[in-house]
């Protein structure tokens, strides 16, 4: 049997940090150029994610389960670094592939390059 | 299975007596059994945001366009609603541990809710979106006619409605999890004392929340500076 | 007489009367292990036949049984049988179930109502994939593959294949999820991960792969079937989606799928080699990182299936790279099977036969398989017979074989039986001929040129396919051989006692022959490695009644 009283603020305190770094994410876009944004974007999210995980989901001093958590992350880390830094980085046909040059190709895209977009 | 369960005892060469693990109450084997299935729900995210990644690195300026489309306020609505759903969930595990089974309840109660203004959120929005023209299977996302939007925008259209959506289905389960919880509490089955099922429930809700996480801003935020809040 | 695991069970709801839905019910591992060998082996036979049938075809050029589309059905269902309904699940939900248990000395798996809850979305998966072939639009014509943008095309009832397929997935994550937290927590006390027997480091290596792998095939064909449904876009090129990608994400699984399906086989002939040499294991650890280290490797060299297929030069050189560290821990494993024969009292049993016979096809499957994980070479060999023959000689003569030295060994175990070892050996013969004589010329027609998945070809190529014929005939005449003395064994067998062959591990230590339903009288307390023996004799000896050692 646990301590109600004493717990909960664990959670409360959690849920305060989760709901600054909420905030963070709105700010960012327009501290950073589009392309710094996103690894900005997925930098808070790792850190709510890691919040969550140590306090809501209990991981802290679980050796077994977190080693299992961290291979299984690093296997989802080698196929994000073998398909897109060592593959499509270095996509050689994108002249001439009909998937990254589709303005030549098909009429349609053209047109509505030109059209104005909905809001 | 019912009955008491008493842990066998093994016995070695020199008298010693060790306790048997059995495969009843193991409470930790039911939390690492709970831990390993949530490592699927990483990977098969995972390979999502891998496609996502993949698209966005071939046609980067047109995932910003799209996603400046997003409706932010609604988004960012969700986002907070997720949160305090997984406090609500966290507080009620407590509860159920602290032995006020009554105050469990209601927690569970007001997760549920909150689950369900998720999903009506969510389906305001797509709504706007279906009405804007934007939805799968609609001229825009469709090759080769007036209406279709360039490649990039289609594939952050496709992936965005895909993994809400199978986000969205994951609510939906956490919801039905919750109510089944509900019942087996009613009949006894969770208790202070045997807690399992409620735990794993809790822990499913987070790991939901935390995919959310990262949705969340790999759709709406990538494109906000150039898009405001308002959206479709 | 004492009760066996075939006379009482536990089951799932209630306790029902009849026999039949005790069987339905049941939660007891033995007992849904053989349930699905039942079906698995069902499944295999059509697929056999299926296979049979475009042998005929095959055997001159031009059009003779069967037109082209039927014949690229078929190939589609024999590949879609073998691979989801029979390899894949294969030794894990067979074995795993019905031996891994008991070797590590638990009375069952950690979740035994997931487990025949996971029984049944197997059946449940298969249903669908077998309800496809009722339909109108036929069964799916596009390879096990299910390569874009083709399947996203095809006018055949492919839905119905890839959501069989992913249903199954999910019954294959849940059997190694159950697997990992059993071999976790349910190990028998002192026995730590370096005492388990080789079989348990097989199955254990072989659900990481299960867990972590087959989450990505699986929403890789909900990717695919939403495209087909909502058009999405991901895999289509007229919306800018990349085929390339989907072959990515289905070779992320489908490559460590076929260490999923190796590795317990492995397990298997670690077992078998030191019983019937009858001396302790050579490299013990070895052998069980080796596992350890396949399945790992095995997670980064998916992309040697894609070298034709546009992806970057610099990827293909480091995936060539990669596969070819494939080849280091297998060959350790080799070393340390043919060091533990090295002096010791080889006893050829039928088991034994298969584990040998193993060991020369699977040699030649996978030296094969380092030629074609060779970039230039590959260009010339890719989609050939030969690289037919080589996953043929790698699955069938390695996996397959494995798993039927498997079903001799633990025959007795299973049944309390024993088959007619002189028919059993000449299945074994009849087999080990008719498979080198069915793949072997498929080297050859591949080298020379001759395209997998065409039903018609150039007369040159008739002497290769004719021979492959013979062979085929050979093969299936020795796989029936072989079911028939099981059968014989099973009904009209001599009994044995519980340990027939002199093995050490703890699956042969029961009270009782067949096993009674939870197993061990006691759980023993195990201080002792696996394979002990002393001049040829099992050391550990215990007192069945109270599970203490009395040697």
């Amino acid at each position: 049997m646990i301590d109600y009283k004493s717990e909960r603020v664990m959670y409360y305190k959690v849920l305060v940090g989760l709901l600054l770094l909420t905030a963070v994410t709105f700010v960012l876009p327009y501290l950073f150029e589009a392309g710094a944004n996103l690894p900005a974007q997925m930098f808070i999210a790792v850190i709510k994610a890691w919040l969550i995980l140590m306090f809501y989901m209990h991981l802290k001093g679980e050796k077994l389960i977190s080693v299992m958590g961290i291979f299984s992350l690093a296997i989802v880390l080698v196929f994000f670094i073998i398909v897109l830094v060592v593959d499509v980085a270095n996509f050689q046909f994108k002249d001439e592939s009909h998937i990254t040059a589709p303005q030549h190709t098909t009429t349609g895209v053209t047109e509505n390059v030109a059209a104005p977009v909905k809001h | 299975m019912a009955h008491e369960y008493i842990p066998e005892i093994s016995t070695d060469r020199d008298g010693n007596e060790h306790v048997v693990q059995g495969w009843q109450d193991d409470f930790y084997g039911g939390k690492l059994g709970f831990w390993l299935f949530m490592f699927t729900e990483v990977l098969m995210f995972g390979a999502m945001f891998l496609v996502l990644t993949y698209y966005n690195m071939l046609h980067p300026a047109d995932f910003v366009t799209a996603s400046a489309s997003l409706n932010r306020f609604l988004g960012g609505t969700n986002t907070v609603i997720l949160l305090v759903s997984a406090l609500t969930m966290g507080l009620s595990l407590l509860k159920m541990r602290a032995g006020d089974v009554k105050g469990a309840k209601l927690m569970i109660w007001a997760t549920i809710i909150l689950a369900l203004m998720f999903l009506s959120i969510k389906a305001v929005e797509w709504t706007a979106e279906y009405n804007h023209g934007v939805f799968l299977g609609l001229d825009a996302l469709q090759s080769g006619n007036a209406h279709s939007k360039p490649f990039g925008e289609i594939l952050f259209f496709g992936m965005y409605f895909t993994m809400t959506g199978i986000h969205g289905f994951h609510i939906i389960i956490g919801i039905g999890l919750m109510v089944w919880l509900l019942k087996r509490i009613n009949a006894g089955k969770v208790s202070p004392e045997h807690h399992i099922l409620h735990w794993n429930i809790a822990l499913y809700w987070d790991i939901v929340h935390l995919i959310w996480v990262f949705v969340f801003p790999y759709f709406y935020m990538i494109g906000a500076a150039s898009g405001g809040t308002g959206g479709h | 007489m004492s009760k066996s695991y075939f006379d009482e069970t536990h089951c799932a709801i209630g306790h029902p009367k009849s026999t039949f839905m005790q069987w339905m019910l049941t939660v007891d591992h033995k007992r849904i292990g053989l349930m699905y060998a039942a079906v698995m082996f069902t499944f295999f036979f059509i697929a056999v036949s299926t296979a049979l049938l475009m042998r005929f075809e095959l055997f001159a050029p031009g059009q003779q049984f069967i037109d082209g589309d039927t014949f690229n059905q078929a190939f589609t269902l024999h590949g879609v049988i073998m691979i989801f309904l029979f390899i894949v699940p294969g030794i894990p939900a067979v074995f795993g179930n019905i031996v891994m248990p008991l070797m590590i000395g638990a009375k069952d798996v950690s979740f035994p109502r997931l487990n025949w809850f996971t029984f049944w979305l197997y059946i449940f998966g298969s249903a669908i994939a077998i309800a496809s072939l009722f339909t109108d639009a036929g069964f799916a014509d596009t390879g096990w593959t299910f390569y874009a943008p083709y399947s996203l095309n095809t006018g055949t009832n492919v839905i119905f294949t890839l959501v069989a397929a992913f249903v199954l997935g999910m019954a294959s994550i849940l059997t190694g999820l159950n697997f990992l937290v059993t071999i976790h927590r349910l190990r028998a006390p002192g026995m730590t991960f370096f005492k388990m027997p080789l079989f348990v480091w097989g199955i254990y290596a072989t659900a990481w792969i299960q867990l972590l792998a087959t989450p990505v095939v699986g929403i890789t064909l909900i990717l695919a079937i939403m495209e087909k449904y909502f058009g999405i876009g991901i895999f289509d090129p007229s919306k800018g989606g990349d085929p390339v990608l989907f072959e990515h994400l289905f070779w992320i699984y489908s490559h460590p799928a076929v260490y999923l399906m190796i590795l317990p086989a492995f397990g298997i002939m670690s077992e078998i080699i030191p019983v019937f040499s009858r001396r302790e294991i050579f490299g013990y650890r070895t052998i069980a990182l080796s596992s350890a280290s396949i399945a790992g490797i095995g997670y980064l060299v998916w992309g040697h299936h894609l070298y034709t297929s546009g992806m970057a030069d610099i990827a293909k050189t480091v995936f060539s790279l990669l596969t070819f560290f494939v080849a280091i821990p297998t060959g350790i494993k080799f070393y340390d099977w043919i060091a533990t024969m090295y002096k010791g009292k080889i006893i050829l049993s039928t088991p034994m036969l298969w584990a040998m016979g193993t060991i020369i096809t699977f040699a030649i499957g996978g030296l094969t398989g380092v030629t074609i994980a060779m970039i230039g070479v590959d260009i010339h060999l890719q989609d050939t017979y030969y690289t037919v023959a080589h996953f043929h000689y790698a699955m069938l003569g390695g996996v397959v074989f494995l798993f039927f030295a498997g079903m001799h060994y633990w025959f007795p175990l299973v049944t309390g039986k024993m088959y007619d070892e002189s028919k059993a050996k000449i299945a074994f013969y009849m087999q080990f001929v008719g498979f080198n004589l069915l793949w072997f010329p498929m080297f050859i027609a591949g080298f020379l040129g001759m395209p997998r998945r065409y039903f018609d070809y150039l007369p040159e190529f008739q002497i290769y396919h004719q021979f492959s014929f013979f062979g085929a005939l050979l093969f299936i005449a020795g796989l029936v051989f072989m079911f028939w003395v099981f059968y014989k064994g099973w009904t009209k067998g001599e009994k044995v006692g519980p340990n027939p062959w002199h093995a050490t591990t703890l699956e042969w230590h029961m009270p009782t022959s067949p096993p009674p339903l939870e197993n061990h009288s006691k759980v023993p307390y195990v201080d002792f490695d696996p394979y002990e023996y002393h001049h040829g004799e099992p050391v550990v000896k215990f007192d069945y009644e109270t599970m203490r050692r009395i040697d």
